[in-house]
């Protein structure tokens, strides 16, 4: 019976670490005081038991180094120490910078102090509030400190809508107008960023009317905001540790409903790990159409069919499936401006299959077929194939158009007046000169 | 000028009917039966350009060797007429109608092989 069991425990084990390995790598780095890491165990414990390789760092220790030799060690990096001042020599803004453009995600929590990350924050087009000024809410009527808010999940790209409303105490940020945000979490409309928390409602103020973007308040403000760069590495910002934390996770946000909190740190780290929403191309193909090879340039006009294969990684075989479910793909054959733009709609029939026939413009010169799909949350995709579009050979001509065939019979009709009046001149000769002759001795 | 209103449809018809009649009385048959080639000719060669302008002139290789053909048919015809033409005798004392007529026929020869060359 035991041996049954700890089979049966190994073998979930094993199910797990197969199962839950995101696309991007399974190894993290978690920065945090060594007096909180068990404040979050189910949060850990459940990366853990997706799979992932938890390495835990004090905040003052100086390894493990997140960067060795311009290789990241690590595959995603948690920053928990939100308070402390100053993280290990290797963690600063720039080498966080860095560690994102090598495709490492982080996931960070800012706190109402004003550290290294909050002035990073600026960097990523989020705009936060003074130090000391957390979100507070009055609003629903509860026992608990005003600036501890449960915040009803709306709609966004990344976190399922069903979840029940999730605990929140921290700082809020407005949001530039920079487009690779993706914000996963609004503030309540009847919040706003107070100065309860040591600030001065001076500062506030001031910092208001500076930054021009009005006060801290209402559902503009986010709470937990993703950023993906180019390289499609990803970083979530949170904007208060405490979301983690098991003490919110257990909290009851009505009677009998428990809050969303582990659900939805669950689902936030699945997206900035790279487990969800992560699509690519596997491969692009063009041919002329009823042919199967590809050219290398194409002929004005000529009808050609582009086929595009996308997969979506799929965490729970931690492979990647075909995916069929983009509905607003696109196609451009540009040559600097677009000639075409057209959607490129899934195949019914064959998963993960998107092809589109069209005709190319008539014109010659150096195409590219070009797919650039950037949604919000999803992994942006990008393919560019360059062709060149020649015009016809010289024979390539279509030939006996029936347009023309007024100047085929023209031309044709003289040739046959020309055999006729000659047949008829050298055959009507003899009497013709008789007669000729005849008339004029007349 | 008071018989005026009546008389235009006599004074009006009566040069073109003169002018036929001449034509029909003192040409060679001859010279007849060629005329009568040349106005084939350029009747297709007006229809070929007005096609040319009122449909498509697409393309437009198959509208000029159709359209030159007709007009270079014209050409060598004309000049094979004024070849054969007994007034122009005096003109063409040297060139003897049979000449004339191989001169025309070598022309629209290579007149036609041109055309079709760059009909298709």
């Amino acid at each position: 019976m035991l041996s049954f069991r700890g089979l049966f425990w190994l073998l979930s084990g094993l199910v797990a670490l197969v199962n839950s390995k995101s696309s991007a790598g399974d190894s993290v780095l978690v920065v945090v005081e060594p007096n909180h890491r068990d404040n979050y165990s189910i949060f850990f414990d459940g990366l853990k038991e997706q799979g992932y390789e938890l390495t835990f760092r004090q905040p003052k220790e100086d390894g493990p180094l997140i960067i060795q030799d311009d290789v990241p060690n690590f595959s995603h990096v948690i920053l928990f120490a939100s308070e402390t001042k100053n993280l290990g020599k290797d963690i600063t803004p720039q080498s966080l910078v860095h560690l994102l453009s090598l495709n490492t995600n982080i996931l960070v929590a800012l706190s109402t102090k004003q550290t290294q990350l909050s002035s990073l924050a600026t960097e990523f087009s989020l705009i936060l509030p003074p130090p000391g000024t957390p979100l507070v809410s009055y609003f629903p009527e509860r026992q608990d400190s005003a600036s501890l808010i449960p915040v009803a999940i709306t709609a966004n790209p990344v976190v399922s809508k069903d979840l029940p409303p999730v605990w929140f105490s921290g700082v809020p940020q407005a949001l530039g107008s920079n487009p690779h945000l993706v914000p996963i979490l609004r503030a309540p409309p009847q919040s706003f960023a107070s100065e309860i928390d040591g600030g001065s409602a001076d500062a506030l103020v001031e910092a208001a009317e500076k930054g021009g973007e009005g006060l801290w308040a209402g559902s503009q403000l986010s709470l937990v905001t993703g950023f993906q760069t180019l390289t499609g590495s990803r970083i979530t910002w949170v904007g208060g540790v405490s979301l983690f934390n098991d003490e919110l996770a257990q909290k009851e946000v009505a009677k009998g409903v428990k809050s969303g909190n582990a659900q939805f740190a669950r689902e936030v780290a699945a997206w900035t790990f790279q487990e969800s929403q992560v699509l690519r191309i596997d491969r692009v193909e063009h041919h002329l159409v009823n042919v199967t090879e590809p050219k290398e340039q194409y002929t004005n006009n000529d009808n050609i069919v582009y086929t595009a294969y996308i997969s979506k990684y799929d965490v729970k075989t931690s492979s990647w499936k075909p995916y069929s479910g983009l509905t607003e793909l696109q196609l451009e054959f540009t040559m600097l401006d677009p000639f075409i733009r057209t959607a490129l709609p899934p195949v019914a029939g064959s998963p993960g299959k998107y092809s589109v026939t069209f005709r190319a413009p008539d014109r010659h010169g150096v195409f590219k077929f070009v797919i650039d799909y950037k949604r919000k949350g999803w992994t942006h995709l990008h393919s560019s194939t360059t062709v060149a579009v020649v015009p016809p050979r010289h024979d390539g001509y279509p030939r006996f158009l029936s347009a023309a065939w007024p100047y085929y019979a023209g031309a044709i009709s003289t040739s046959i007046g020309f055999f006729l009046f000659s047949a008829l001149w050298l055959g009507g000769e003899v009497r013709e000169i008789k007669k000729g002759k005849g008339s004029k001795a007349e | 000028m008071a018989p005026k209103p009546t008389s235009p449809p006599a004074t009006a018809v009566n040069p073109l009917q003169t002018l036929w009649k001449v034509y029909n009385d003192n040409t060679p048959h001859r010279l007849k039966f060629i005329d009568a080639f040349l106005f084939f000719l350029m009747l297709s060669g007006i229809i070929q350009f007005a096609y040319c302008i009122l449909v498509s002139n697409y393309p437009y290789n198959a509208f000029l060797s159709g359209f030159s053909s007709t007009v270079g048919q014209f050409v060598l015809v004309a000049s094979l007429r004024s070849q054969v033409n007994p007034q122009n005798k005096d003109e063409f004392k040297d060139v003897s109608p049979e000449r004339a007529f191989a001169d025309f026929a070598i022309g629209s020869i290579v007149l036609h092989f041109f055309v079709y060359n760059f009909l298709g």
